[in-house]
């Protein structure tokens, strides 16, 4: 019980102090994704002269739209794994005088960072429900989307987190790695568009490109992802979840003494 | 009966591996090669004991003994690598204060997580709060953010919320000296507490005072080793007397430290009514103490001194030669240092006397005799019933 309060702490703690001592505070977690949003959308449509994918059977036309589909359960899992491996670095100082569960580190992080996706996936269907796409019933199966998500990110950054107490090096790899991720995954573009084979393959079956090709679906598309897609999400989400545990636990009673 | 024990430690051994360069990276991992190449550091080596239900039990030991990384190891903090440690009651360790403290959090906010790091659910720390605060005597402050508090403020409220986690053992690291007097004063008033409520407490520290003071047993740890167990007051003599160098103690009971290129071999006081023998004067005599020397080789401005001490431990007078500006160039050979008191102000009571040779700056030590004498100061005149010395009053009562 004392545990569960630890976290609740925490998390509170991690969402209270992110925008400390900014003007703006909360707004930034919007201007970011408003951001990114704005520049892909001016190089899809003005530079690359693109066509925004239709929604099948939404029959919605509209890149912004598709593009916050994706970038937000993204964004999500990139930054909630380089914000775990930044906490475990930071919460050095803590893990060498306290006996305390580690991994409350991680799971605070990623509990944060997803009362922030809710939010923004709130805004979205907003938007959505003004550009005429009747998202409502389909929140649901999002929301189940979206756990495991979170469960397939808390995997790998428990994982990743606790490496990097011992090799820092992961740290400046992941930077490169969520890169590379972003644009193998169907963020920007829509995977029925590319014509190599195995790149398609990746976009639409990789871990990150399944579960935002979910997310697309769900929210652009308004169509619940075959049964197929949800099995793989769920071997994904509780696979990579009990992975991360099983490296955490094994690494952690060395943290205090490498730090 | 056997008294349960709280707190048992098996056969304790822990080891560091010693980076030359602590190198995380993961080209070394890939290299592969380079994986042998680090040094084992012994920290503790075999340790076994028990800490048993009620007591307060020291551990005392100098810097690099293995303290700390006992301590640890019993806080849960690093594994041990051979051997056990198991705790059997609701544990909290102090090794750091407000660790966890968010610096823009709010005092109030604060209190709450530090004590959910230390183990606390919600209600338990709700139903806490106000004895926190009272105890920390910030309640004007507690909504503001601790990255405005003073340093004293700090540590007074990650005290009070340390100290409230209700443990049934408490272990301390060197952290009665915080705050403020007053504050230190309600910390001394509080383990007193604990100790009577019959909780267990391990204090690790350097304060000898406290070891002897409040601890029921102790153990003493020299370079990873248990070098001794048991009372509390012979093992904080004997670690003092280790901690003070190459001592040695002679038959009259006097102990000697020092380098030693100049030592004093005797020490004589008299009066002009006693002869040297009899070491027994009365208030109002001229005392004159008389220190022998022999210096191996020539010592540049030596500093001789006398110290008076009462038996409780007060220092009375220290005549030093440096203060009257008597700075010899150099001595080398044997030769006598007199020093004649007038007019002696003692009162009646023991006192012992303490001789020592230092260098100019008075930091390094040739030789120094610890109760070079003991000697009995008799009624005189004046005379007075209470106090050390007498100032030699004059009165008057004037209607």
């Amino acid at each position: 019980m004392a545990h569960r309060n630890l976290l609740y702490l925490l998390s509170l703690k991690e969402l209270r102090t992110r925008y400390k001592k900014s003007v703006l505070g909360w707004a930034w977690s919007l201007f970011n994704p408003l951001s990114q949003m704005l520049i892909f959308s001016v190089i899809f449509l003005y530079v690359f002269k693109a066509e925004p994918p239709i929604g099948d059977p939404s029959g919605l036309k509209n890149f912004p739209l598709f593009f916050l589909s994706g970038l937000l359960p993204f964004n999500f899992f990139s930054i909630g794994i380089g914000t775990s491996i930044g906490a475990v670095q930071g919460g050095g100082g803590l893990i060498k005088k306290v006996q305390f569960p580690h991994e409350h580190l991680v799971f605070s992080v990623i509990v944060a960072q997803f009362v922030t996706l809710l939010i923004e996936l709130g805004i979205l269907t907003i938007a959505m429900l003004i550009a005429g796409n009747q998202v409502l019933p389909y929140l649901p199966m999002m929301l189940i989307v979206m756990v495991l998500l979170a469960f397939f990110t808390t995997g790998l950054a428990l994982m990743l987190s606790a490496a990097n107490v011992f090799y820092h090096d992961v740290n400046y790899l992941w930077g490169i790695l969520s890169q590379v991720l972003f644009y193998s995954t169907p963020v920007i573009y829509n995977p029925a568009t590319i014509e190599l084979a195995a790149l398609r393959f990746i976009a639409n079956y990789g871990p990150t490109g399944s579960f935002i090709t979910a997310s697309h679906n769900i929210m652009y598309d308004l169509r619940i992802p075959g049964p197929g897609r949800m099995i793989q999400l769920v071997v994904l989400g509780a696979g990579t979840f009990a992975l991360g545990a099983w490296v955490f636990n094994k690494l952690s009673p060395r943290f205090a003494e490498e730090m | 009966m056997k008294p349960a024990s709280v707190l048992t430690v098996d056969h304790l051994t822990k080891t560091f591996r010693l980076h030359s360069e602590k190198n995380n990276s993961l080209k070394q991992l890939i290299a592969g090669k380079k994986k042998n190449k680090f040094e084992e550091f012994t920290a503790l080596k075999d340790i076994s004991f028990e800490v048993h239900e009620g007591e307060v039990f020291g551990v005392i030991g100098h810097n690099g003994s293995g303290k700390s990384t006992l301590l640890k190891c019993m806080a849960g903090i690093l594994q041990p690598n051979e051997g056990s440690v198991s705790v059997n009651k609701r544990m909290s360790a102090l090794l750091e204060l407000g660790a966890g403290f968010h610096p823009e959090l709010s005092g109030r906010d604060n209190v709450f997580l530090n004590a959910a790091i230390l183990g606390m659910s919600r209600r338990d720390i709700a139903g806490r709060f106000d004895e926190i605060v009272d105890f920390s005597g910030l309640e004007g402050f507690i909504d503001s953010p601790v990255k405005t508090y003073s340093t004293g403020m700090y540590v007074r409220l990650a005290f009070a919320v340390a100290i409230n986690v209700d443990p049934q053992l408490l272990i301390i690291d060197e952290i009665l000296a915080v705050g403020d007097v007053t504050f230190q004063q309600k910390c001394m008033e509080k383990f007193v507490d604990f100790r009577n409520e019959g909780r267990t407490i391990v204090l690790v520290t350097h304060a000898m005072a406290s070891v002897k003071d409040m601890c029921d047993r102790a153990i003493w740890l020299e370079h990873g080793h248990l070098a001794a167990e048991g009372d509390p007051s012979e093992l904080v003599e004997a670690y003092t007397e280790r901690m003070l160098g190459s001592r040695e103690r002679s038959d009259d009971g006097s102990t000697r430290r020092g380098s030693g290129e100049i030592q004093i071999h005797t020490v004589e006081m008299r009066s002009d009514r006693v002869g040297t023998d009899i070491k027994r004067f009365r208030t109002g005599d001229d005392i004159t103490i008389r220190m022998h020397y022999t210096a191996d080789k020539t010592i540049p401005t030596p500093v001789f001194s006398f110290a008076i001490e009462s038996l409780g431990g007060a220092t009375v007078t220290v005549p030093c030669t440096r203060d009257v500006g008597l700075i010899p160039s150099t001595v080398s050979g044997s030769g006598v240092v007199e020093v004649t008191l007038k007019d002696v102000s003692l009162l009646p009571g023991t006192y012992d006397l303490h001789t020592a040779i230092t260098d100019f700056n008075r930091q390094h030590i040739y030789d120094h005799l610890q109760v070079a004498l003991r000697f009995d100061v008799m009624t005189g005149k004046p005379y007075e019933t209470m106090g050390m010395v007498t100032m030699r009053p004059s009165w008057t009562i004037s209607d």
